[in-house]
């Protein structure tokens, strides 16, 4: 067996193994230390335990935030995980999101009207270019003065931050589009938006799609910096408080929840592109 | 009055500017009559596709003008039928939606379709798309097929429908064969050459194959360049003998071959 033969061809057994063997070595080199620590000192905070997080976690799912009221004793399951400390995290960060997102909606037309329309793309195309270079966390203090600490400026900072890239993605997307494809449009007689709208929007929208799945990360980067900075609820607001309370028991189930939910939308979002495009062949 | 009227035409590009056809003092003047089948021919580079887009209106002349039926278009529209090399169908529809997308689209706006008529309308396009794919020699089958599943020469087949069920007065064809193997090729020239005959359309057809505008062309349009530096001339614009056998034929190859020896010496130095 030849690790590094270009043409080797691992079976399915191997492929899995491997796939998962990093995961595996992580995890037992995370409790292997996590152990010694806790031998050498019962009450260290750093790495918890399984039960350390366990119970962290299990306190997360089933009980409301330090700053909330205590749900009464005779509250039911369901009261208990929607009044919990998780799931209002979890919802305030996902509305942000979501509003988020929403807002890209504009930028991905703005990019394909800068792709199709060269008086657009001329009015645009040199501002952007500059707009997106500019880092977007360095905008931060000017957002919180211009727009308050609520939500619009946490909103506007992932806006800011993501929008510029994905108009130029869809610019160069669009641009891409051979220009066959137009003149053989209006020779069928279509009009300048059918084109826009029809035909080159339907033809690039899975790549848009996948362009937007990876500046997914880049999304919640942002969001985490507004959140962290200015907030009083949400997944990263929690983190940075916990982090004064070095609550590595509950940090570490919250950094792997963060990462599972972006796994769902980028799962979610690939198998929609699937059934919505399945024209489309990923290169 | 020609249908296409191509007057005094110079086009050149770049900087400094170099010209693709006429010259100064000395443009293009060439008359395209109704149901013509006219083969554009020169070498590569000699300016056939530019031609061919001042007829479709995606391109303007420097100087001069191109006229459909005395009027001059400033842009591609529903009257000229246009097939290109390559990327003539749109990947996200299927073979069906491919040729009823004229119809439908130059029928109702994007506000309009959303209404019943829309889709009453959209059901009979579709039966008459069913009806091209029979026409071009594809199966019903093929219908919901996307393009990448198609042959090169089954996707021009859906090209050229998608094309005629706009009953366009003109079909204007960029080297619409020339990646498609001989043997398609062949099919498609004879296909392309019934749908003419048919229809009564009038068809330039851009090619550099000499063979292929002598097999389908009612006229052959020759352009070449004097030299490297100058824009291309009608070298020649001459109809095929009605009979292939006798002394008319052979006169009109030994004229085909005098002005595409450009063509020749180009074609065997690719080789």
């Amino acid at each position: 067996m030849h690790l590094f033969a270009v043409n080797a061809k691992p079976n399915a057994t191997a492929s899995l193994v491997l796939s998962w063997l990093l995961f595996a070595g992580g995890i037992v080199a995370y409790f292997q230390v996590s152990r010694d620590r806790h031998k050498d000192n019962p009450e260290d905070r750093v790495m918890p335990t399984v039960a350390q997080m366990v119970q962290g976690m299990s306190d997360a799912v089933l009980k409301p935030a330090e700053e909330d009221e205590a749900l009464p004793e005779a509250a039911t399951l369901s009261q208990k995980l929607k009044g919990s400390m998780l799931w209002k995290d979890t919802v305030a960060t996902s509305r942000r999101f979501a509003i988020s997102m929403a807002l890209l909606v504009p930028a991905v037309l703005l990019g394909l009207h800068m792709g199709l329309f060269p008086y657009c793309g001329a009015f645009f195309l040199r501002f952007l270019l500059f707009f997106d270079k500019i880092v977007a966390l360095s905008l931060l203090p000017i957002l919180f003065i211009a727009f308050g600490i609520d939500e619009l400026s946490k909103i506007m900072l992932i806006v800011i931050g993501v929008a510029p890239t994905v108009v130029l993605d869809v610019y160069n997307l669009t641009k891409g589009i051979p220009q066959e494809q137009v003149v053989k449009a209006f020779t069928l007689g279509a009009g300048d938006f059918d084109i826009a709208y029809t035909v080159v929007l339907k033809q690039i929208l899975p790549r848009v799609l996948n362009s937007i799945r990876l500046n997914l990360k880049a999304v919640m980067l942002f969001l985490f910096a507004g959140e962290m900075i200015a907030s009083t609820d949400g997944l990263a607001y929690r983190i940075a408080l916990l982090r004064r309370h070095m609550g590595m028991d509950v940090i570490i189930p919250y950094v792997l929840w963060v990462a599972l939910l972006l796994f769902v939308v980028d799962l979610a979002m690939r198998v929609v592109n699937r059934q919505l495009h399945p024209w489309f062949r990923e290169a | 009055m020609p249908l296409i009227a191509i007057q005094n035409v110079t086009v050149a590009y770049g900087k400094p500017l170099r010209p693709v056809l006429g010259a100064v003092g000395a443009g293009i003047n060439l008359d395209i009559r109704e149901g013509d089948f006219v083969c554009l021919l020169g070498q590569t580079g000699c300016g056939k596709s530019t031609m061919l887009r001042l007829v479709l209106g995606s391109e303007r002349p420097a100087t001069g003008r191109v006229l459909i039926d005395g009027v001059e278009h400033n842009r591609p529209d529903r009257t000229r039928g246009y097939v290109p090399q390559k990327y003539s169908l749109f990947p996200d529809r299927t073979v069906l939606d491919n040729i009823a997308f004229g119809p439908v689209v130059s029928e109702f706006n994007l506000a309009t379709r959303w209404t019943p008529g829309y889709f009453r309308r959209r059901r009979e396009v579709r039966d008459q798309a069913m009806d091209y794919i029979r026409r071009i020699g594809l199966r019903e089958s093929d219908a919901g097929k996307y393009p990448d599943q198609l042959s090169g020469g089954m996707q021009q087949r859906v090209a050229i429908a998608q094309a005629l069920i706009m009953q366009p007065r003109i079909l204007l064809m960029d080297e619409a064969f020339s990646a498609l193997d001989p043997g398609t090729r062949r099919e498609m020239q004879q296909l392309i050459r019934q749908l003419w005959a048919d229809t009564g359309i009038t068809v330039l057809f851009v090619t550099h194959n000499m063979q292929e505008a002598a097999f389908l062309a009612s006229r052959v349009v020759v352009l070449a360049k004097e030299d490297p530096e100058s824009g291309s001339q009608v070298a020649l614009d001459v109809a095929p003998p009605a009979r292939l056998t006798d002394s008319a034929a052979m006169e009109f190859h030994a004229r085909l071959e005098a002005a595409c020896s450009g063509i020749r010496e180009a074609e065997e130095m690719a080789a």
